[in-house]
């Protein structure tokens, strides 16, 4: 048990590399939310749904685009990247498509050009500073919040477990060039959150293990922490990714990359509760008479007067 | 849920009551979003309209005729009722309102009025209660569209006017007379010094230069200069005011606690705006209240002196103001109602730095002197020429030395306070701001992906139902019991909270953040197991778990529910709204997960039967 926590701790370290070096060398693909683009409108002479009008334009438009409509169904806005390889010919390719169309069928689809618009991000540049900021305060107080009801060391372990997590799904997002929209940005919210509540499960073991127990070996007080809550790790995570599982493949493509990112969060999640948050206090000086000690030094205390 | 009329010993009963009521106060909240929207149309009589031309109508019309004409027209009709007033009608699609009110505005003679909305479909009783469904979100329902048009070259134009009385001014404080400042271009001024010495007016030209660096000094012959704008300080202001409205116009949005508008910079001096769950483009006009700006001025001393400009107050008294703003609503960085020691309402301002350098510098000078705060909204007319109008909100007399925190006092009454806070809060604008179009979107998925969104996480949320069923029988039935409860608070909570939007992710945080929960009867059961093995019967061992159990998941919970009240304080639309889900969740979690479960517990459970826990 002790050597597996132990290779999957230096296993959790290589790959938090990688992911870092997806990182660095591809860097994330970001949505249209944070690089803003092209705005392009159109009206059609009659209503189309907006089912039938995406897949009419898909063929057109080679990236990623968001499509939507107002006046029921005739007038539309498709906002595409800035960087489109498609550009704003497609609207023009689109319009000529459908008059080619149009000698067919009598009822054919006149489409008329409305607007086409550079448009900004949908985040503003002081809230990256500031997100960046509250960020480490963020961290700041959870560390600080641990180490006042744990020892610092299994804060630690909690922190590093955390930043595993969400350095690894940001690295899968890199290396697959997934795009990176502002619903990704919460779910690597709800990673965060779950990662903490793993590690503190695993953490609060250990100190109830620690308080009561006679026991002398780290080790051993680690391993049987991991093992009483290994039931209750494998039946939330269990739960949690059917759930995400289904979302995956019946919620369809609006919600695909929020489920990707859910889903490898919280399989990390449970991994470095166990590869991380539980080995790292150790390698850092946990010692098992932690409490023991604490509590003799109380003891020492209260009899100086 | 029925409660024993004996319960056991241990439980106080009146716990159980606060927990009944709490649910129950959640399930009403909840309770609107059961009730899908419905579109309607009501259709009533001009007020003005001779009594005798409707009386000829009306037996043309009837509850059957609507019915056909909009049945030819493709518009599906759920009921059509008449009454005395007129008729009301409920379309069975909510897409078709538009259409059907076109349909009838066109066909109706012109002395009926055609009026449509989408309202909550709950029974009467509900609304009464003040009921409200959770508010969708752009994906789910649409909203409404906003182009708003920033005047920057009335900006720069106003800027430039605004430096030439800096310059009238300083010439005056120097002594020298006779100067002739004009401004002759959007961007320059003309000085020409012809009839005043010459000596004074260099080192008035180097003080005003110095102010302003961003102007150059251009010689237009021996008696006249020039201070034109330069062309990056054009650029560079542009950048600014534009910068500057789009974080004004997400702060004003964010006030009113809306968290999921689009907010984006369109094209160069563009703002595009989408604002969800509102349907009514007039409504949401009101709500961001979007072009208004707000400065605060001095009375002039000189009545008659160039630099005043006049206005009335809503006694219809004519003020003079000193045209140089004191401060202006940009400075203000938040203010709120509040009252003072005796009681009467007052506002509270904060200024940023500038402000209250400005206002520091100001208040020492004019002790005893009044304040006016002016308020002001720019339009188009039929010409579409910018229009300003403006008026004057509040007059209050400078007490002391202020600096950037301060307050208003005064005040008329405590809403008076409050609306006043609430416009100062709004903040100003850089530039006149006007809108130039304004549309109702439709929802950006379409029915069908909603459709298989819901399906998805139905089937999720059953997995976990079942497995809890099976794996902890008859503790799973009451953590089941529980996480509905607990999604059913949740939904009232978030009912609860007027900005509180929900979108398709927002959707599934909350069954995440539900499923998540499961984890803290999932704790709690496990510990139970432990107990039993350690050989206590299953009555103690229920006890103890729940006890021993606690401090984790209260631990677990708390660092979650700092990392999301801070994300929440400072995220920007979905973040924001995941957040705002994350910490209703873990808040209704321990309700549920802990209270309502070891209350259910307790009254379901009294026997010692080790194979219900499905203990082993």
């Amino acid at each position: 048990m002790t050597k597996f926590r132990v290779i999957s701790f230096y296993t959790a370290i290589f790959v938090v590399l990688f992911a870092l070096m997806g990182l660095f060398s591809k860097g994330l693909n970001f949505g249209l939310d944070f690089t803003g683009g092209y705005l392009t409108e159109f009206s059609t002479n009659q209503p189309v749904s907006l089912q039938a009008m995406n897949e009419m334009i898909t063929l057109f438009i080679a990236d990623d685009f968001q499509l939507s409509s107002a006046e029921n169904g005739s007038y539309w806005t498709v906002r595409t990247p800035d960087n489109s390889a498609s550009g704003n010919s497609w609207l023009f390719n689109f319009i000529e498509a459908q008059k080619i169309l149009a000698g067919d069928i009598d009822k054919a689809l006149i489409v008329t050009p409305q607007d086409a618009v550079y448009i900004g991000s949908q985040v503003g540049e002081e809230l990256i500073n500031q997100g960046g900021l509250a960020l480490l305060t963020a961290l700041v107080i959870i560390l600080l919040y641990l180490s006042f009801r744990f020892e610092w060391r299994l804060a630690i372990g909690a922190v590093a477990a955390l930043f595993h997590d969400v350095i690894i799904v940001l690295g899968i997002f890199a290396w697959l060039g997934l795009s990176f929209d502002l619903t990704i940005l919460a779910s690597i919210l709800a990673i965060i959150g779950y990662s903490l509540n793993d590690s503190i499960i695993v953490g609060d073991r250990i100190r109830e293990i620690m308080k009561t127990n006679k026991e002398n070996n780290i080790d051993t007080i680690i391993n049987s922490a991991i093992k009483t809550t290994l039931v209750r790790t494998l039946i939330t995570s269990g739960t949690t990714l059917a759930t995400i599982v289904a979302i995956w493949f019946f919620a369809g493509d609006s919600l695909h990359g929020f489920a990707v990112s859910l889903f490898s969060g919280i399989l990390v999640g449970t991994f470095s509760s166990i590869a991380i948050s539980a080995t790292l206090p150790k390698l850092v000086g946990l010692r098992a008479d932690y409490y023991q000690q604490k509590a003799l030094e109380q003891e020492a205390l209260c009899q100086l007067p | 849920m029925n409660f024993p009329k004996k319960a056991p010993r241990r439980i106080v009963k009146w716990q159980h009551l606060v927990l009944l009521l709490t649910l129950i106060l959640m399930v009403i909240s909840a309770l609107p979003n059961f009730y899908g929207d419905k579109a309607t149309l009501n259709i009533t009589n001009k007020l003005e309209a001779p009594k005798h031309l409707t009386e000829q109508l009306i037996p043309e019309l009837s509850p059957q005729t609507i019915k056909q004409l909009l049945h030819e027209q493709n518009i599906q009709v759920s009921s059509v009722k008449s009454s005395a007033d007129g008729f009301s009608i409920v379309l069975a699609k909510q897409e078709h309102l538009a259409k059907a009110k076109q349909v009838l505005i066109d066909t109706l003679p012109d002395d009926k009025v055609v009026e449509g909305a989408i309202k909550n479909d709950s029974p009467s009783w509900l609304k009464q209660l003040g009921g409200q469904p959770i508010k969708l979100g752009l994906d789910l329902s649409g909203g409404v569209l906003f182009v708003l048009d920033v005047d920057i070259e009335r900006a720069i134009s106003d800027k430039v006017a605004d430096i030439a009385l800096d310059i009238k001014s300083l010439a005056r404080e120097q002594r020298i007379r006779a100067l002739k400042v004009k401004q002759v271009s959007a961007t320059s001024i003309k000085v020409d010094f012809s009839s005043t010495n010459s000596k004074s007016t260099k080192a008035l030209f180097k003080q005003v230069l110095s102010t302003y660096p961003e102007l150059i000094q251009q010689k237009l012959s021996a008696q006249q200069v020039s201070f034109t704008f330069t062309e990056q300080a054009t650029t560079t202001f542009r950048q600014q005011t534009m910068a500057q409205t789009l974080k004004t116009m997400r702060g004003r949005i964010e006030e009113l606690g809306i968290t999921e508008a689009v907010t984006q910079k369109q094209g160069k001096n563009r703002i595009r705006i989408e604002l969800p769950g509102v349907h009514d483009p007039e409504e949401a006009k009101r709500i961001i209240g979007a072009t208004a700006s707000l400065d605060f001025y001095q009375l002039a001393k000189h009545n008659n002196s160039i630099n005043v400009k006049h206005i009335r107050n809503e006694y219809g008294q004519l003020l003079s103001l000193n045209n140089k703003v004191i401060f202006s609503g940009s400075n203000i960085k938040n203010a709120q109602a509040g009252r003072d020691e005796m009681g009467s309402p007052l506002v509270n301002l904060r200024l940023d730095a500038l402000g209250g350098k400005k206002m520091s510098d100001f208040s020492k000078r004019n002790i005893g002197a009044p304040m006016i705060t002016v308020f002001s909204e720019y339009y188009r007319d039929a010409n579409n020429e910018l229009m300003k109008k403006s008026k004057v909100i509040s007059e209050a007399t400078i007490q002391g030395h202020l600096s950037s925190v301060f307050s208003i006092t005064n005040m008329k009454s405590t809403a008076a306070a409050q609306e006043l806070a609430l416009l100062l809060r709004a903040g100003s604008l850089a530039a006149p701001v006007t809108i130039v179009k304004q549309r109702t979107i439709a929802a950006t998925l379409g029915d069908d992906n909603i459709d298989n969104g819901v399906k998805a996480l139905v089937i999720g949320v059953s997995i976990t139902l079942i497995f809890m069923a099976l794996w902890y029988r008859a503790l799973g039935m009451i953590a089941n019991v529980a996480l509905a409860c607990n999604l059913l608070s949740l939904l009232g909570l978030m009912s609860l909270l007027p900005g509180a939007v929900l979108t398709l992710p927002g959707i599934a945080g909350l069954v995440l953040t539900v499923g998540m929960a499961v984890d803290t009867n999932v704790l709690i059961f496990e510990r139970i197991k432990e107990e039993i093995k350690k050989g206590l019967s299953p009555l103690l061992a229920i006890e103890r778990g729940y006890k021993n159990a606690s401090a984790t998941i209260f631990d677990a919970n708390i660092t979650t529910m700092i990392t999301g009240i801070i994300l929440y304080s400072i995220g920007y639309g979905p973040v924001k709204g995941f957040a705002l889900i994350l910490c209703l969740g873990i808040l209704t979690s321990m309700f549920t997960g802990i209270l309502i479960s070891k209350a259910i517990t307790n009254v379901v459970i009294n026997r010692n039967d080790t194979i219900l826990l499905g203990a082993k």
